[in-house]
């Protein structure tokens, strides 16, 4: 029972009224702006890191992380209503979404969508709530060589595994690694890169890359896309699904929140590559794949679980390993450096508050978004009509303001605006900025973690293998490299079915 | 081609801001130049070389909140980390000085950082009057448990080379432990973490055997029996660890510790010194600083702002002389 404790307190932290309330601020902001396209959860966290300064370390989690699983909520009615994806994770949404509220049943829809969220991410919660402990356990085992080899595993999924073209992926990734070298050398005290500057003598700060990236970044590439006018949505009525739409999705539920669950864990997956998957699965599984892309309700049910239980998990690297899984977690991490909190195996042990007050503050946030989200349809709707004219200066003025509070430095602000022009090249040619964030952030681990393993190693890089944790991540390290390699041989002697068993083994071991 | 207004746009409104930003900060220094007689003109603002939370920034905290109302202004602390503190240091050396902006200082950067880093990048005393000490923060050399070390006798008769663990290049630990180890014909391999919290994690799973830490920050783990205490640095024992030996008692010439100071920029007049020097003392009287102090194992070292610049000078050329001595290297190590 004892286990147990840390998790009890952990609900009276949240159930403290300002937690609470910056709970519901941060589902509220994370409804709002999944509905609005283009601006997801990691722009609006990362614009919006510098107003968690001055609050708890707690509150600020659960306010962020509310943000992040709203949107997959938010992100759902845009989806159905207007067949317009406000995230990246609803796009397969639209295929049986929309086509469902054509038939009039885009209250069935929207219901099974919140239904099966609140599973997918109340399972996923659960499952964070057992697992963590566990990893947790394993705290202090891990030296600087099990970083350096968690690390090296992080950056090489994140940059084959993320949505997108793998080559441009890799070139995100390397120039990530690039620009953490950056600033004063750890071990020597010597100056890189940092061309006599001062500023740069700490090297790149990640909120700067982050807000110049995913906020502004973000602003200036939808200024170019042309909003589409709001039609009228379509009406709601009929919010509970019948019996037997429920009877139809539950299987769909089930499997989504299994499948989101594991998809989340892997870095560089995520919410967006979940909801397909799930997609897939289900058409896939079903004995008419025929009524998909007509009006299927697993069509719906199932990548909307999915995709939350994804958010939701991709909570558990960050929380017990110090890795972030995916460029939203990567500003996360940021957000509790600010705070003057170290992510990482120690963190359930030296601070089980914020641990399981986070943890916690996912529940009452599900519970909110369920009973929320379906009568504020309506408002969020008509926020659509506000233009992005107004909309993006004003946006644009709050993250360069915010970049300036932080170190109260003008040199920020001129980075954040360097980076948003860079991020906003960068999705005009079609690389994902996930990759650098996340290289940036590992970038910085693995080469001070490789280095300080070789000098505890007294220079033999063999050390690695005689350490259990360190030798077992190398293990999956190197089965995840040659993958491709061994997929198209097993392809060429079986002709093409073994892939998926070695997928499967990659998801139990990372 | 249609983005170039919109880019333009987003291009003007910083500027805007820059510009803003710009004359507020005009407007600040010309309030203060004139007579000294009315001194404070405003808020005189407190920098700090390092991020909020950490034990520099606390102390600048404490020590702020205790001065204000005898000051009879505002003083706000902006944290504005970089180069362990040289950016904030030379950032107010630079400003007008009619005591309005001070800034607090780190003795590490005086007497350790100029021995790791090359000379542009380090700071000089002389370009600062300082006004007056604040305390001093121990090093404590700590064991993990699996390494067997009770004492540093356990360390110098292991007869082998050992693993430490310091809390970066250029800092009071990682001097500290190689002049000590050097001192003590010990082989040791250092290996530099990011700050003190990580290096203490590493003690605890025995990822190194040994690590020099701030007191404050090892002691919670100190008390929980999870490492252990095999020395100080102080000259003195700490009385927060009165069963601890201190480097000296042991026989090795090694007095390293933190110490805090608050300074102003160089030309301050005399009146504005003995002004802040005075809401500082009655800053150190109250309860509340007391009690900050003994919360977070700071010995009070509340000396002038001259004894400051002596002393501190003393033990820059001490650190030298110990280092050349050694033939100690705090950059390029391996």
């Amino acid at each position: 029972m004892d286990f147990l404790n840390p998790v009890i307190n952990g609900f009276s932290v949240v159930l403290e009224p300002t937690n609470l309330l910056y709970c519901l601020v941060g589902v509220v902001i994370g409804m709002l702006i999944g509905v609005l396209p283009g601006l997801g959860p990691a722009a609006t966290i990362a614009i919006l890191l510098p107003l968690t300064y001055g609050v708890e370390p707690v509150t600020a989690i659960i306010m962020l992380a509310g943000i992040f699983y709203g949107a997959q909520y938010g992100g759902t009615i845009t989806s159905v209503l207007l067949r317009l994806p406000g995230e990246a994770s609803s796009v397969v949404t639209v295929f049986d979404g929309y086509q469902m509220a054509r038939q009039g049943r885009a209250g069935t829809a929207l219901g099974l969508a919140a239904i099966g969220s609140f599973v997918g991410g109340t399972a996923a919660i659960i499952g964070l709530t057992f697992l963590a402990p566990i990893v947790a356990g394993f705290a202090l085992d891990f030296g600087p060589p099990e970083y350096s080899a968690l690390a090296l595993l992080g950056i090489l999924l994140v940059a084959t595994i993320s949505s997108g073209a793998r080559a441009k992926a890799l070139v995100a990734a390397a120039i990530g690694l690039l620009l953490a070298t950056v600033g004063r050398d750890m071990f020597t005290g010597e100056s890189r890169f940092t061309f006599g500057s001062m500023q740069l003598a700490d090297g790149i700060d990640f909120v700067p890359i982050a807000m110049g990236i995913f906020g502004l970044g973000e602003i200036l590439y939808n200024l170019e896309e042309r909003h589409r006018a709001a039609k009228a949505p379509s009406k709601v009525s009929n919010v509970w699904p019948s019996r037997g739409d429920l009877k139809q999705a539950s299987g769909a539920v089930g499997r989504g929140s299994v499948l989101g669950f594991f998809l989340g864990i892997l870095p560089g997956g995520g919410a967006t590559i979940a909801s397909m998957a799930s997609y897939a699965m289900e058409k896939k599984r079903a004995r008419q794949p025929e009524r998909f892309g007509k009006g299927a309700p697993e069509g719906v049910a199932g990548p909307e679980t999915a995709n939350n239980a994804a958010a939701t998990s991709s909570f558990i690297p960050l929380l017990t390993l110090g890795i972030p899984a995916n460029a939203t977690m990567a500003l996360m991490f940021g957000a509790l450096l600010i705070q003057g909190v170290q992510p990482g195996p120690q963190l359930v042990e030296q601070n089980p508050d914020l641990f399981w007050g986070v943890v916690n503050s996912m529940y009452i946030g599900n519970i909110l978004l369920l009973i929320m989200s379906l009568p504020l349809v309506g408002i969020f709707v008509r926020i659509l009509r506000v233009r992005a004219a107004i909309l993006a200066p004003i946006t644009a003025l709050i993250t360069l303001l915010g970049a300036y509070t932080i170190n109260n430095s003008m040199f920020d602000v001129t980075l954040v605006v360097v980076f948003g022009i860079v991020g906003y090249l960068m999705k005009k040619f079609g690389f994902e900025p996930g990759p650098l964030v996340l290289a940036f952030v590992l970038g910085e681990l693995l080469e001070n973690s490789l280095r300080r393993s070789l000098l505890m190693f007294g220079g033999d890089a063999t050390g690695f293998l005689t350490r259990p944790i360190s030798a077992t991540l190398l293990v999956v390290f190197v089965l995840v490299a040659f993958l491709p390699a061994i997929r198209t041989f097993i392809a060429k002697r079986k002709g093409g079915a073994g892939a998926v068993t070695t997928t499967n083994n990659i998801e139990e071991k990372v | 081609m249609k983005h170039f207004p919109t880019r333009r746009a987003v291009l003007g409104t910083a500027s805007a801001f820059t510009l803003m930003a710009l004359t507020a900060c005009g407007g600040n220094v010309a309030g203060g130049a004139a007579n000294t007689s009315n001194y404070p003109s405003g808020p005189v603002t407190l920098t700090v070389g390092q991020a909020a939370g950490g034990s520099t920034d606390l102390i600048a905290r404490a020590l702020a909140e205790g001065a204000t109302e005898s000051l009879g202004a505002p003083m706000p602390v902006v944290n504005k980390p970089g180069a362990n503190g040289a950016l904030a240091t030379k950032e107010v050396a630079g400003k007008p000085a009619d005591g309005q902006e001070l800034v607090l200082l780190n003795a590490s950067l005086i007497t350790i950082t100029p021995l790791a880093v090359s000379a542009d990048e380090a700071v000089n005393i002389d370009d600062l009057d300082v006004i007056a000490g604040l305390s001093q923060d121990d090093y404590v050399l700590v064991a993990s448990t699996d390494s067997g070390f009770k004492s540093f006798e356990d360390v110098t008769g292991a007869g082998r080379s050992v693993t430490f663990g310091t809390t970066g290049v250029g800092t009071g630990s990682q001097l500290a432990q190689t002049v000590l180890f050097k001192q003590a014909n010990v082989n040791g391999t250092d290996i530099p973490f990011d700050s003190g919290k990580p290096a203490l994690t590493a003690v605890m799973g025995n990822q190194v055997e040994l690590a020099t830490i701030q007191l404050g920050e090892a002691m919670p783990q100190i008390e929980a029996g999870k490492v252990t205490p095999l020395l100080v640095f102080s000259e003195e024992r700490n009385s927060f660890l009165p069963d601890v030996p201190s480097a000296k008692e042991a026989g090795y010439d090694v007095p390293v510790a933190q110490y805090r100071a608050v300074a102003a920029p160089k030309g301050t007049p005399q009146e504005v010194k003995d002004k802040l020097l005075a809401s500082f003392q009655e800053a150190f009287r109250t309860d509340a600083y007391k009690e900050f102090n003994e919360k977070n194992m700071l010995t009070p070292k509340e000396i002038t702002g001259e004894e400051v610049v002596t002393e501190w000078k003393g033990y820059a050329a001490k650190y030298k002389e110990l280092v050349e001595k050694h033939g100690i290297s705090l950059s390029g190590n391996k």
